[in-house]
């Protein structure tokens, strides 16, 4: 699954470790969601979607 | 300019730093120790194939977690290894976490290390020290397990994640390994195991698993 977290953090200028601390997760979690080595769980990508203010589709796409 | 600025970064380039530094100095020390040997001051155990790879194990998880509850010490430090980025101190909840992650490995090597060394000192082994080496064993067990319970509590869902598919991708490998020998003893074409050789085996195959999964999902 592709994601843009990458380039909604940047949008930011939130390092990996700001991302984690507001997410609540480790910045090794956050790490693997951007380079794509795993796909969140569907509460941690609701709270991803609520934190940038965007629908999860918006931010997560099938690559299918 | 620190020390640690001045290390390789790129951790594929620090891993063949330690083993160039690494493998020279095991050879010295080994060729130094059977020298002793060959002289008579000393002696090696008879150690078992599982004995030894046993103490391997019971070192590398003692040295990672006694590393590991050295560096949460140092908040500063801590931080460098989970943000090498950002470089912020580490908060006291992760210092706290990586101390208990550290202690869990520690307790592991621990417990892995000491059949083998009560065996390797008192052979064979009086009665009163088996119970009382067992005690211990219990006792650190219980410690272990209620240390894991709180790592497992204390991680987030990747590192949960993680720790599922590791275990599971154990059992599954290990299980029918188990069936394959247990086959091949009955029917008399495999030598016996003891159920010590399967505890080696099977903490050599969890430790490695452990490093595949951690590396193909990014935590290493």
């Amino acid at each position: 699954m592709k994601n843009r977290l990458k380039v909604l953090r940047a949008e930011r200028d939130w390092s990996q470790a700001d991302l984690a601390d507001r997410l609540e997760v480790s910045r090794q979690t956050v790490n693997a969601l951007e380079t794509g080595k795993y796909d969140p769980s569907l509460p941690l990508a609701f709270k991803i979607a609520r934190l940038f203010g965007q629908p999860i589709e918006t931010i997560f796409q099938d690559e299918a | 300019m620190t020390l640690a600025s001045k290390f390789p970064k790129n951790r594929a380039v620090r891993a063949l730093v330690f083993a160039a530094v690494g493998a020279p100095v095991g050879y010295l020390v080994g060729k130094y120790l059977a020298g002793l040997e060959d002289a008579g001051v000393w002696s090696a155990p008879d150690l078992g194939w599982s004995d030894a790879l046993a103490i391997v194990l019971a070192l590398l998880l003692l040295g990672a977690g006694v590393i590991t509850m050295i560096v949460s010490a140092n908040r500063k430090a801590l931080g460098r290894q989970i943000d090498p980025e950002g470089g912020r101190p580490a908060t006291s909840a992760q210092a706290s976490f990586y101390a208990q992650n550290g202690g869990v490995l520690a307790l592991a090597g621990l417990m892995m290390a000491t059949p083998v060394v009560v065996r390797a000192v008192f052979d064979p082994v009086p009665p009163l020290i088996a119970s009382a080496a067992m005690i211990g064993l219990v006792a650190l067990f219980l410690v272990q397990t209620a240390s894991s319970i709180s790592v497992w509590i204390g991680s987030d869902e990747l590192m949960r994640r993680a720790t599922a598919e590791i275990s599971a991708l154990t059992f599954v490998i290990l299980q029918g390994a188990l069936f394959l020998w247990a086959a091949g003893e009955k029917l008399g074409l495999l030598p016996v195991l003891t159920l010590w050789d399967a505890v080696s085996v099977m903490m050599t195959a969890y430790l490695i698993i452990a490093g595949v999964v951690i590396w193909r999902r990014g935590l290493a």
